[in-house]
């Protein structure tokens, strides 16, 4: 086991290695550092109030730059291969409560909404009644209403209908 | 996902809150006591005391007013849902991602009619039938109901109107948002005719005092703007305005009682602050869902019931159902922007049917749905990561979804039960879970999850996405009504087969589960047993 820092600190190498590891595990092209660096901070100050979560994720981290292949540690390594080495510990505890955390940071976060087309809390500005919530132009606008041609809907199919005689349990 | 039962939620630090709203009633004058005001707790209060009958309603949770609610998924999670502590057990998914959550539901003043989307379809005619219906289907504990259709279309007429469903008695549609036209348009290629914007509980314009939908796509949070009905904007206040309504909030109810004749005749609950009180009696009404109720119920044990109160059958907490569910998220080359506009305002009845050459008994309907980005990560694929995820994630602006809502089999195995160690902030049991899908909702599942693979690929989609159930919105069954003592836990108005002047008033009662969402129905349900109780009182009956 590799020495653990006793001050309940992740060091700067770490985070970094944390970084890099959240960047592998959910790849957007499309995001800067920043959401992967709050996340790694919310991670990182979830951690600090659990003790049996800090060592792991301290542990884990180092684990990860050991696997790594070359000086750079982890996070030295390219997309493909720092994917590979999250893949063989898929199933560690540090990583699931990576994980767990991160799902939850990373798009809870106000730029990656942005990022991802999303237009978040609307109440204040009225709603999306006159902000595009019917805007889409290349399908045509279908029937709002309930059908009403020929058509019956068959509640129960010929087939399905119980003998007139039956009552409950017989015929099954 | 938070949920860690110590963590109180903000709501309970709210400076608005009062120890109580409306009558003030003395803990030892006996009255009807609701417990739960949700669809079923929250509409018995309105009827019953719109008719003079003096209520007492024990709410878990606080009250909550629309200016409370928030337009963000994790920030109104914390604020509303149950998080008391819980388990789930069993073979399902939702035991393994989500082990402390088996139900999303609301604690709050107007329980989950408050985060409830608002579909208001009624159940058919079979689906009260079942046994005689579906026949015998192995490892399923079918039974018909002891009411029928019949019974409850007056109600259903009544519930109708008290919601202010869209397209009934005159209401008009709402229009269509950019997932229904996906949604309608799909359903319209592959050759569904069964679809519209409704029946849906929000105003498409101003109706019963409160104003149209401003499509702001924050159904599940509780919605601002209050034109989406719910018990905490349109029962609530109406009961506490009579008079004649003593409500609660964080009162949790702990056991009823009953006298030595068996007759119910009190309540004891937990207040904020950790306070034991009791509430007299002279019926008692169990509207706290599904889990709640049962739990309740078996917490309730006593030297003439010591399975549980109304336990005698054995029934109590069993045949819990959460619905089919499954929902598709599928992705398109132009813009959807789903999350704009009514979150479930699209419904397919197409396949709401008792057809058993496709494979299975009983029927789902395919309801629109969105996600935020945060509950579609957390929820899309719980615990998922890495490209196939990301890929998912990176569609949201092109992605459209709709959910998956069907029978599930009742069986006897799932069940809520209360667990042997785990208790909850008061030192309470806390209720475990047990579920494992019959294989009539796997086959259905598989069903819906084809068709709506359809329906989109045929506007265009170039992928989907299927997401298992969630944790449950929809919890049914584990207090059933039955025409025998034996088979169940309640009579055909729902008054316990054991317990005089004992009420199950919720979606517990529900002997099926059918293919529609459950609140319109657990509405008529309670609008009638209102009635009855009114008139059982009046001479003198209870």
């Amino acid at each position: 086991m590799p020495d653990t820092s006793t001050d309940g600190g992740v060091d700067a190498a770490q985070r970094r290695a944390l970084v890099a590891l959240l960047r592998a595990a959910y790849p957007h092209a499309r995001f800067p550092d920043g959401p992967y660096e709050r996340t790694a901070d919310a991670i990182i100050g979830q951690a600090q109030g659990d003790l049996w979560h800090r060592l792991q994720l301290s542990e884990g981290l180092a684990t990860l730059d050991g696997r790594a292949e070359g000086d750079g540690g982890f996070a030295g390594l390219d997309q493909a291969a720092a994917l590979s080495v999250l893949r063989e510990i898929e199933d560690a505890p540090f990583f699931r409560f990576i994980r767990a955390a991160a799902v939850v940071a990373l798009y809870d976060d106000a730029e990656v909404h942005e990022l991802l087309g999303y237009g978040g809390p609307s109440f204040e500005q009225g709603g999306y009644l006159h902000r595009g919530f019917d805007d889409l132009d290349w399908l045509p606008t279908p029937r709002v209403e309930e059908y009403d041609g020929p058509e019956q809907l068959v509640e129960v199919a010929p087939d399905d209908v119980p003998a007139p005689t039956s009552t409950q349990g017989a015929s099954a | 996902m938070t949920t860690d039962p110590n963590q109180r939620s903000d709501a309970d630090r709210l400076p608005s809150q009062q120890d109580h709203y409306g009558a003030s009633i003395d803990h030892d004058e006996p009255v009807v006591v609701i417990v739960g005001s949700g669809a079923g707790g929250g509409t018995l209060a309105y009827e019953l005391t719109a008719k003079g009958v003096p209520c007492v309603v024990l709410e878990a949770g606080p009250y909550l007013m629309p200016e409370d609610y928030h337009n963000d998924e994790w920030a109104s999670f914390q604020q509303m849902a149950w998080l008391d502590a819980r388990t789930a057990s069993g073979p399902y998914r939702v035991a393994r991602d989500f082990p402390n959550l088996p139900a999303w539901v609301v604690k709050a003043v107007g329980g989950s009619t408050t985060h409830w989307s608002g579909a208001t379809p009624r159940f058919r005619e079979h689906e009260f039938r079942t046994r005689t219906y579906y026949g015998e289907v192995e490892g399923a504990n079918l039974l018909d109901w002891p009411i029928g259709l019949a019974d409850l279309e007056p109600y259903y007429d009544r519930a109708e109107r008290a919601i202010g469903s869209t397209h009934r008695h005159g209401r008009p549609p709402l229009p269509a948002n950019n997932n229904y036209k996906v949604f309608a348009n799909g359903a319209e290629k592959i050759g569904y005719k069964f679809y519209a914007t409704g029946p849906y509980g929000t105003n498409a314009e101003p109706y019963d005092g409160r104003p149209a939908s401003i499509q702001d796509g924050f159904n599940f949070q509780g919605d601002k703007s209050t034109a989406k009905w719910s018990t905490a904007v349109r029962e609530i206040p109406r009961a506490v305005a009579t008079g004649k309504c003593d409500l609660r909030p964080s009162s949790q109810a702990v056991q009823v009682t009953h006298d030595a004749s068996g007759h119910v005749n009190a309540v004891l609950y937990v207040d904020g602050a950790g306070n034991l009180h009791r509430q007299a009696a002279t019926v008692v009404c169990v509207a706290g869902n599904s889990i709640e109720s049962p739990r309740l119920l078996l917490m309730s044990a006593s030297s003439l019931h010591p399975d549980g109160l109304a336990n005698g059958s054995g029934q109590v907490g069993r045949n819990y159902m959460r619905h089919l569910t499954g929902s598709v998220y599928a992705r398109f080359e132009q813009p959807v922007h789903m999350y704009r506009g009514e979150t479930m305002a699209g419904i397919v009845a197409d396949e709401a049917r008792q057809d058993t050459s496709r494979g299975f008994v009983g029927g789902y309907y395919l309801e629109t749905l969105s996600l935020g980005p945060a509950f579609l990560a957390a929820f899309a694929d719980p615990g998922g990561w890495g490209p196939d995820f990301t890929d998912v994630m990176d569609a949201y602006q092109n992605t459209a979804g709709l959910w998956i809502v069907g029978e599930d089999m009742p069986q006897e195995q799932n069940r809520v039960t209360l667990h042997p160690s785990v208790t909850d902030q008061w030192g309470l049991p806390a209720s475990d879970v047990w579920f494992a899908d019959h294989a009539n909702d796997e086959a259905m599942r598989a069903h819906g999850y084809s068709r709506a693979d359809l329906m989109y690929e045929a506007v265009g989609a170039v992928g989907v996405h299927h997401t298992p159930p969630y944790p449950a919105t929809h919890n049914l069954g584990t207090c059933r009504l039955s025409a025998r003592p034996e088979d169940g836990v309640a009579d055909g108005w729902g008054q316990a087969h054991e317990v005089p002047g004992l009420f199950i008033s919720d979606g517990s009662a529900m002997t099926s589960g059918a293919a529609a969402n459950p609140t319109l129905t657990i509405v008529a349900l309670a609008i009638r047993q209102a009635e009855f109780i009114a008139d059982q009182l009046g001479k003198g009956g209870l």
